[in-house]
Formats: structure tokens, C-alpha cells, sequence
């Protein structure tokens, strides 16, 4: 009875009002545009240090990788350490981005050492990618 | 365009399909490339050697050579012995603490001392190498 009703109203127009869902369509598009920081990743996994002291780092940041062979990675490909304060201002282009090192536990600390020299000529906040001890 | 308006006499709602079907690609795009990194991780932040004051107090320094061992003033120690010396080092001020390391040592354990260094309330850290 009532779907025969809404049947004779709706005989006329048999479209579906689509204004509310580009409504929300709109609403969702903003905020990943928002949002969107588009970060460059290394393009490798390592093994983090354990550190009981880590805070959670600034997402918008250039990230660097150490690995285990003891390779710095950045934005896919393998760079070598005197390259490492131009591609910071290169990525960082005056705003002054942190920089996060993602270091393997198994890489050289000497090595590391020097990626944060370096780093540290370009910007002021050079940080250690860390992970949560297990309780 | 008489006989059009006879065809259609009050139809005259614009199709939005298209542009529902841009503002979609659109969406997937930004959820795509929206890479949410969340990072944890130390800071160690050092004061810079421009100024003199702070040449004259040695920092506490830690060594650690390529055998993977960790020394404090040449001796052996373990790394739950980090945060207790840094803590008597000086007991009224903030601690600056050096960490050199030489070539071989393990960065998980430079990053464990700094770690254990800034728990027990190391303002400055400095991970310096040293020459081969």
C-alpha cells in the first residue's frame, strides 16, 4: 500500500537527488586536500632502535634512511653522505622541515653520526626514527 | 529551437554525473596519496660550539668502539649504567653528554645511550665520530 503511494508520487521524476552526496563528496575531498602532506618515503623497511624516551615526530618532515648495509636512502635511491645538506634545502625549500633518519639497529653508529653532522647544517631539528620497547 | 522547447517543456536540470565522476577521481586521488607516517623518535639536541662557555666544563662522555662494548671513562659498562651516571654527573644543572663513536659500532646502541641519556634529563646530546 504505502510503496504503491510513493510509486504514484515519484512517477513523474524517477531520478535520486544526488545534491547530498556531492555534498559529501566535497566535504571528503577537502579534507584529504587538507590534509595531503605528501611526504617523500625512503623506499626501504629498517629495524628501528627501541627508545623509551620517543615522541611522536612532525608528520611534514624529510626522511632519510640508514640501512643495515649501512646505504643512506632518500626518495628511493641510494645518496652518499656530502649530498645529504642540499637535498634537506631541496626538500625543505625555506620552511625549515624537520629531519627524521630512520636508522637500522645493525648500521654503523659512526655513519650515523655523520648523517646527523651533515643534516644538522641545513636544519635545526634532526631527530632518530625510534620504536616502542614491548612491556 | 522552438520544436526543442515543445520536446522538453520544464526539464531544464543540468546532468551532474560528470561531475560527480571528476570529483570521485579526485577523492581517490587525495586518499591515495595521503601517506599518514606516523613516526616516533628522540631528538638530541646539542648546543653548538659557538659559544665559549660551554668548553669549560668537560661533558660526560661515553665511547663506543667497534668491539660493541660501551666505556665511561675507560671502563666497561653496561647500558642500565647510563642513566645513574648521568644523573650523579651533576646533580644541580642539566648534564650535556657526548657519545663518540668509532667506526663498527652499533647504531641501535648509540641510540639506546642517547635514549638513556635523555631519560635521566641530558639537555644537550652530541653523537660524534671519531676518526677511523
Amino acid at each position: 500500500m504505502r510503496a504503491r503511494n510513493r510509486k504514484i508520487e515519484t512517477s513523474d521524476t524517477d531520478a535520486i537527488n544526488v545534491s547530498p552526496l556531492i555534498d559529501v563528496v566535497f566535504i571528503l575531498l577537502i579534507f584529504f586536500i587538507v590534509s595531503a602532506t605528501f611526504v617523500t618515503l625512503p623506499g626501504i623497511e629498517v629495524t628501528r632502535p627501541q627508545a623509551v624516551t620517543g615522541k611522536a615526530l612532525e608528520k611534514n618532515a624529510v626522511i632519510f634512511a640508514l640501512s643495515g648495509e649501512n646505504e643512506i636512502k632518500y626518495a628511493g635511491s641510494t645518496v652518499q653522505l656530502d649530498e645529504i645538506p642540499a637535498l634537506v634545502e631541496q626538500a625543505s625549500k625555506d620552511r625549515g622541515k624537520p629531519v627524521v633518519i630512520q636508522v637500522d639497529q645493525w648500521a654503523d653508529a659512526s655513519l650515523l653520526a655523520k648523517i646527523v653532522a651533515q643534516a644538522r647544517k641545513k636544519s635545526t631539528d634532526v631527530s632518530i626514527a625510534t620504536r616502542k620497547p614491548r612491556a | 529551437m522552438k520544436r526543442r522547447l515543445n520536446q522538453e517543456p520544464e526539464r531544464t536540470e543540468i546532468n551532474v554525473s560528470p561531475l560527480i565522476d571528476l570529483v570521485f577521481i579526485l577523492l581517490i586521488f587525495f586518499i591515495v596519496a595521503t601517506s599518514f607516517v606516523n613516526e616516533v623518535g628522540i631528538t638530541p639536541k646539542h648546543k653548538d660550539t659557538a659559544s665559549s662557555s660551554s668548553n669549560l666544563e668537560e661533558p660526560l662522555s661515553f665511547d663506543l668502539p667497534a668491539s660493541g662494548q660501551l666505556l665511561q671513562d675507560g671502563m666497561v659498562i653496561g647500558i642500565d649504567q647510563v642513566a645513574p651516571l648521568v644523573r650523579s654527573s651533576s646533580a644541580d644543572k642539566a648534564p650535556s653528554v657526548l657519545v663518540r663513536v668509532s667506526p663498527g659500532a652499533r647504531a641501535g646502541l648509540a641510540t639506546q645511550v642517547m635514549d638513556q641519556a635523555m631519560l635521566a634529563g641530558a639537555q644537550a646530546v652530541k653523537l660524534s665520530p671519531l676518526a677511523q
